[in-house]
């Protein structure tokens, strides 16, 4: 009982690093442009797709895929931003919703043309193997997923606070007049914060390819967990979103194990609604 | 100019509705065609509900979903189990339907979340309505639950033909216009609009804001508890997959593009964008998987983007052209 709960704590947890790093795309999106994105699930489930596609033409490592991903969705979300996000930013939230709902279900389809509706998956990675401790077995892609994930964050987090962009980005999201006044181009900060937190969904798509398959339904599955992930962990805390994935996954997990299968969903889900009716700031916002 | 445009009015709404109820004779005993208008008018129900939360109050509602299929689930389980008539079926299923609405309304209103908040947990119920109806055995579970089959029953609202359904349907898209036109000029619109466009300076102004959110919530939520009923009976079958995400968003969308509080917006929205996917989905559905989802999604952007008012402004500002030339001749 004990062990089966903890190999599942472990398990989830693990599979948290990826969420945390989706998260943190999203809460890049939301936190310094306030644009409620409904399709960022949708970038995660394109990112799948695109590392389905190199994996099987080129023959890549689903673990180094996102070398040419990232960059790939880096520029997708320039598009996009360009292209629609940046004409809501001074219309009502339900417009921005309505143009991302239209985006989320245009991937969707888009999927859906290309790769048809059956699930996808990669052989096998190279990253091969478990190591045993004691009675808890942790496979080795689960591991070294959630190690690149962490380092992926902690890279996020060096870039926003070192660098100048990320700096700007930073300032942009706590005072966008102030920030102005600075000389902080706001529609450039905008489109390279919208880039990179499209981007990293590359990353997190590459890892979610080492262990499980991707069908055109995935977006909508990554985009609310992405939004629990965010509302529990509140804006403005990276570490809190690392947390919050890891409580988030491992939610997951051990609901799935002890009360069925099917339950996965639904448990993140009355998480996410627990957590917006009793701490509308998440637990580690500061705003 | 003023008296003239009520004159003209109430008669045009009385034509539409001739045409409406008259449509049928013209497609005959073409049920495909039948499917798709009272399609139509059921999507137009939903939007016109949506469109009293959504519209009126301006919580983005995505639960659509999940009131349909309480109702849907309520009415059929009665049927099935204990021979209800799904007249008395579908009453009780906008009850359940309100029940859970006030379930959840209350804490969420109570703890004031909000905007985009409120859209996600919305969201989030639906599917935790379905995966809940999907384990629980008893009354859902993965296999359809077929309702009993009738070639003309009126008790059971049973029928070999889609065509009872159109009419049932269009009644009740006149009774959910009907109560929106009514909402709109009462004390509870006047109080839901200042709440929708600024909710602290309706609170200000004494609002009581939780309540009128509320009452607004359970309203739609009856209206979609009722439609699920109907829409049980129509397809002959429950399933948790009723309760769908991509219906509700879908329902929410055209309020939007509707134009948000307009009365007859959803409605016009309902027919041109069902009218568009069904069509593309018959032409192009055949060749290539999810093509007419790209192009209707893309139609979809273009509204958002260049018409983030919603299409009702447009319509009312070529109605009114129209008028004054009219009066002018």
């Amino acid at each position: 009982m004990t062990e089966t709960f903890l190999q599942n704590l472990i398990n989830g947890a693990l599979t948290g690093c990826i969420y945390a790093l989706i998260a943190l795309g999203l809460s890049l999106i939301f936190g310094v442009m306030n644009v409620v994105n409904f399709a960022h699930g949708d970038f995660v489930m394109l990112s799948m797709y695109l590392t389905f596609w190199i994996g099987v033409w080129a023959g890549m490592d689903a673990f180094i895929t996102p070398l040419i991903t990232f960059p790939a969705l880096f520029l997708i979300g320039l598009l996009a931003y360009n292209a629609l996000i940046d004409r809501t930013l001074r219309q009502k939230y339900v417009t921005q919703i309505a143009v991302t709902v239209g985006l989320m279900t245009f991937l969707r389809a888009l999927a859906q043309l290309i790769w048809k509706a059956q699930p996808r998956a990669l052989p096998y990675s190279l990253i091969q193997g478990s190591i045993q401790i004691g009675p808890y077995t942790i496979l080795a892609s689960r591991l070294v997923s959630a190690v690149v994930s962490v380092l992926a964050i902690a890279g996020v987090y060096l870039f926003l606070s070192r660098t100048w962009a990320g700096r700007a980005i930073r300032a942009a999201s706590d005072d966008l007049d102030a920030a102005s006044l600075l000389g902080i181009p706001y529609r450039q900060t905008y489109a390279l914060a919208f880039g990179l937190g499209s981007a990293l969904t590359a990353i997190a798509g590459g890892l979610l390819m080492t262990f499980q398959q991707v069908d055109p339904t995935m977006g909508v599955r990554f985009g609310l967990l992405s939004w629990c992930v965010l509302a529990m962990a509140g804006l403005g805390s990276i570490p809190g979103l690392l947390i919050s994935g890891i409580i988030v996954g491992a939610a997951e997990a051990i609901g799935m194990s002890f009360w069925d299968p099917r339950a996965r969903s639904l448990i993140v889900y009355l998480l996410f609604i627990l957590v917006l009716w009793l701490r509308p700031r998440g637990l580690f916002g500061r705003k | 100019m003023r008296r003239s445009r009520k004159d003209i009015n109430r008669p045009l709404l009385i034509l539409l509705l001739g045409i409406a109820v008259l449509l049928p004779l013209v497609v005959r005993s073409n049920q495909y065609t039948l499917v798709l208008l009272t399609t139509i008018l059921l999507y137009g129900v939903l939007a016109t509900a949506w469109n009293i939360i959504g519209g009126l109050a301006g919580q983005l509602d995505l639960a659509a979903g999940a009131y349909l299929g309480l109702g849907a689930f309520t009415t059929g389980t009665l049927l099935i189990r204990w021979n209800v008539s799904p007249w008395l079926g579908m009453v009780l299923g906008g009850l359940v339907a309100i029940g859970f609405a006030l379930l959840v309304g209350y804490p969420l209103f109570r703890f004031g979340v909000k905007e985009v908040w409120y859209a996600l947990s919305s969201a989030a119920l639906v599917e935790v309505l379905r995966v809940a109806f999907l384990i629980w055995n008893q009354v859902g579970g993965p296999v359809e639950r077929y309702l009993p089959y009738h070639e003309w029953s009126l008790y059971h609202l049973r029928f070999a033909t889609y065509l009872p359904f159109f009419y049932i349907m269009l009644g009740l898209l006149v009774l959910a216009l009907l109560i929106h036109h009514w909402i709109r000029q009462s004390k509870l619109g006047y109080y839901l609009m200042a709440l929708g466009e600024n909710e602290e300076a309706a609170e200000v102004l004494g609002v009581n804001t939780q309540k009128c959110k509320l009452q607004a919530l359970s309203i739609y939520a009856f209206l979609v508890g009722v439609t699920g009923g109907i829409y049980a009976c129509m397809y002959g079958f429950i399933h948790p997959n009723f309760f769908s995400g991509p219906m509700s968003t879908e329902v929410a969308i055209l309020g939007i593009v509707g134009g948000m509080g307009i009365t007859y917006g959803p409605v016009m929205a309902a027919i041109l964008l069902v009218s568009v996917r069904e069509f593309l989905r018959a032409n192009l559905g055949g060749q290539l998987e999810g093509l007419y989802l790209v192009v209707y999604a893309t139609v979809l952007i273009l509204i958002a983007l260049f018409r983030p008012q919603g299409l009702g402004p447009l319509l009312r500002q070529a109605y009114d052209r129209l008028l004054a030339r009219v009066a002018k001749e």
